[in-house]
């Protein structure tokens, strides 16, 4: 028994370890990147030598927020349009979509599997060549919706694939109308499938750069500034405003986790529905 | 309504969406890829020219297999890494676990170019790895120096989070009690997940494989910061048709070969598929 229980534990160890290199391996840019914000010496900031001047340079600069608002309504466009499509969508092809299911499937994912690059030079090469409408944000936002759809309907469809239809036609037989169905039996059912994919389309699409590049004309993000910063090298104002959002982002993480330590919210976790077996 | 105008509204939506602006730009880019572009203009003239040069000018058939190495490895590496912290996470998160799965987003928050530059600031010539080898008194990694590893590394950094989510999406619609089932029945934790959660699991480690493999092809900043004079892949060649050179038909028939590329692949990692296998038993509950 002990035997087994050592391995077991090193098992345990050994999957935790590769876990926590996997978040050091991932954060370590991020680190260099907030370190470098606040050092003078922002191309080689170890040690850093402490300054405060970009942070207030940037804050300073217009641009900056413009860049920053530009990318934030990009990102909730897409993310609207995505999850707005890929909820029909979904539920289409699990109620709807009978023998044809996976060519439906096919279609509708094959955005995935095309490369974003190319998503973007061909959506650019139909509005700049054939249809002469020049980039703007709502053409980038629409060619990223593209992309996000798919991904959400991924998010949504693998939770939802289990969903019990009959609950709704229980609510359709006791006198509900479709909306009050929706609105009353499903929605509160599915929200955290719709809220993943929102949150989701929303990450991939704020910062895209591949595909927002070829059509957002002269429309400053942040990740076309931070392209367009390279000819002259990067401007350490830009790190500053990314550690700046990365910040927001560890905040609201911590306020998640402190809410899930003291168990006031749950994310779906359910205690009874985990393994007894140990 | 009627369940067939629903069915009509339901699938025509999103169906004529994805024509309008997923499928009329991908033909306006076969058309464009046959015709030819002069001193940066188009010109209308039907010809294969373009598919002549890219296939059998040596530069890009050297960039295409140099593209398809290094995306198999990052992709392996990044679904093997993907599989054990997303199992890791699955198994040992507790309540913490959907937290710990966001956490693998946040880089996402960052712009892919202040990504690659700063893992060029870790491990190019003066930065934190090599500067620190130096300082203690050692010789600098060559290969973390404007090589195709870094470049590799550079991709594996890019696309490790979508491996992690895909894979752990997949694990959260498997049903422990199956694994429980085969422990009281007396398999071990290695024979369990050998026949039990890996199998099962299948499609979506194929689908994250193809997530990474996908933009790996088509990658254009991280070759182009990290890869070094020799690091050019298939992707950065293409979108410099589009941008510095100005030959927009050419670097259409190369995205159109990248495209039926994918396609192939897809089609490969799909038709070695056992659905029944993967646990596949159709759509919802009707």
């Amino acid at each position: 028994m002990t035997i087994s229980r050592l391995k077991r534990k090193a098992t345990k160890g050994l999957l935790l370890l590769v876990l926590a290199l996997t978040y050091v391996f991932l954060f370590l840019p991020l680190v260099h990147i907030g370190i470098a914000a606040f050092a003078r010496n922002f191309t080689y900031p170890y040690p850093p030598l402490w300054t405060l001047e970009t942070v207030a340079n940037m804050f300073a600069n217009n641009l900056y927020r413009t860049s920053l608002l530009n990318s934030f309504i990009l990102g909730l466009g897409s993310a609207v349009i995505a999850t707005v499509f890929s909820t029909i969508a979904t539920f289409g092809l699990l109620r709807y979509a009978g023998r044809h299911v996976a060519k439906f499937v096919l279609l509708f994912m094959a955005p995935l599997f095309v490369a974003e690059v190319l998503l973007g030079i061909s959506s650019s090469i139909l509005g700049g060549f054939f249809l002469q409408i020049p980039g703007n944000l709502i053409s980038a936002m629409l060619a990223n919706s593209i992309h996000c759809f798919s991904f959400a309907l991924l998010i949504m469809a693998t939770q939802l694939y289990r969903y019990d239809w009959r609950l709704d036609e229980a609510a359709m037989v006791f006198g509900a109308s479709p909306a009050q169905t929706f609105f009353e039996v499903t929605l509160p059912l599915i929200w955290p499938g719709l809220l993943s994919a929102f949150i989701i389309s929303l990450i991939l699409s704020f910062n895209n750069l591949e595909i927002s590049f070829y059509l957002l004309g002269a429309t400053p993000t942040l990740p076309s500034m931070a392209w367009g910063a390279l000819r002259h090298g990067i401007k350490p104002e830009l790190y500053a405003l990314a550690t700046v959002v990365n910040i927001v982002v560890f905040v609201i993480l911590a306020v998640i986790f402190v809410l899930m330590k003291t168990g006031s919210v749950k994310f779906g976790y359910r205690p009874e529905r985990e393994s007894s077996i140990v | 309504m009627t369940h067939k105008t629903k069915a009509v509204l339901l699938l025509g939506i999103p169906t004529a969406y994805l024509v309008l602006l997923f499928i009329l730009p991908i033909i306006s880019l076969i058309v464009l890829s046959f015709w030819k572009t002069e001193s940066y203009h188009l010109v209308y003239e039907w010809n294969i020219q373009n598919y002549v040069t890219v296939l059998t000018e040596g530069a890009y058939l050297t960039f295409l297999i140099r593209s398809i190495v290094v995306s198999v490895i990052v992709s392996v590496l990044a679904t093997a890494i993907g599989w054990i912290a997303a199992y890791a996470i699955w198994t040992y998160g507790g309540r913490f676990r959907l937290l710990l799965a966001l956490a693998f987003a946040v880089p996402f928050f960052t712009g892919e170019v202040l990504r690659v530059i700063a893992l060029q600031g870790l491990l190019g010539p003066v930065g934190l790895i090599n500067g620190t080898l130096m300082k203690w008194g050692f010789a600098p990694v060559r290969a973390l120096m404007y090589s195709n590893v870094a470049s590799g590394i550079g991709l594996f950094y890019l696309y490790l989070p979508i491996a992690v989510t895909v894979i752990y999406l997949s694990l959260l619609n498997l049903d422990r009690r199956l694994i429980d089932a085969a422990k009281i029945f007396g398999a071990g934790g290695f024979r369990s997940f050998i026949e039990i959660t890996f199998p099962l699991n299948l499609v979506g480690t194929l689908i994250a494989f193809a997530l990474c493999f996908i933009p790996c092809m088509s990658a254009t900043l991280s070759p182009r910061f990290l890869g070094g004079p020799n690091g050019t892949l298939y992707g950065m060649a293409m979108a410099q048709q589009f941008g510095e050179s100005g030959t927009w038909a050419l670097g259409a028939a190369m995205g159109v070969i990248l495209f039926l590329f994918s396609l192939l692949a897809v089609v490969l990692i799909a038709s070695c598929l056992d659905l029944r296998r993967t646990g596949f038993t159709g759509f919802g509950r009707n």
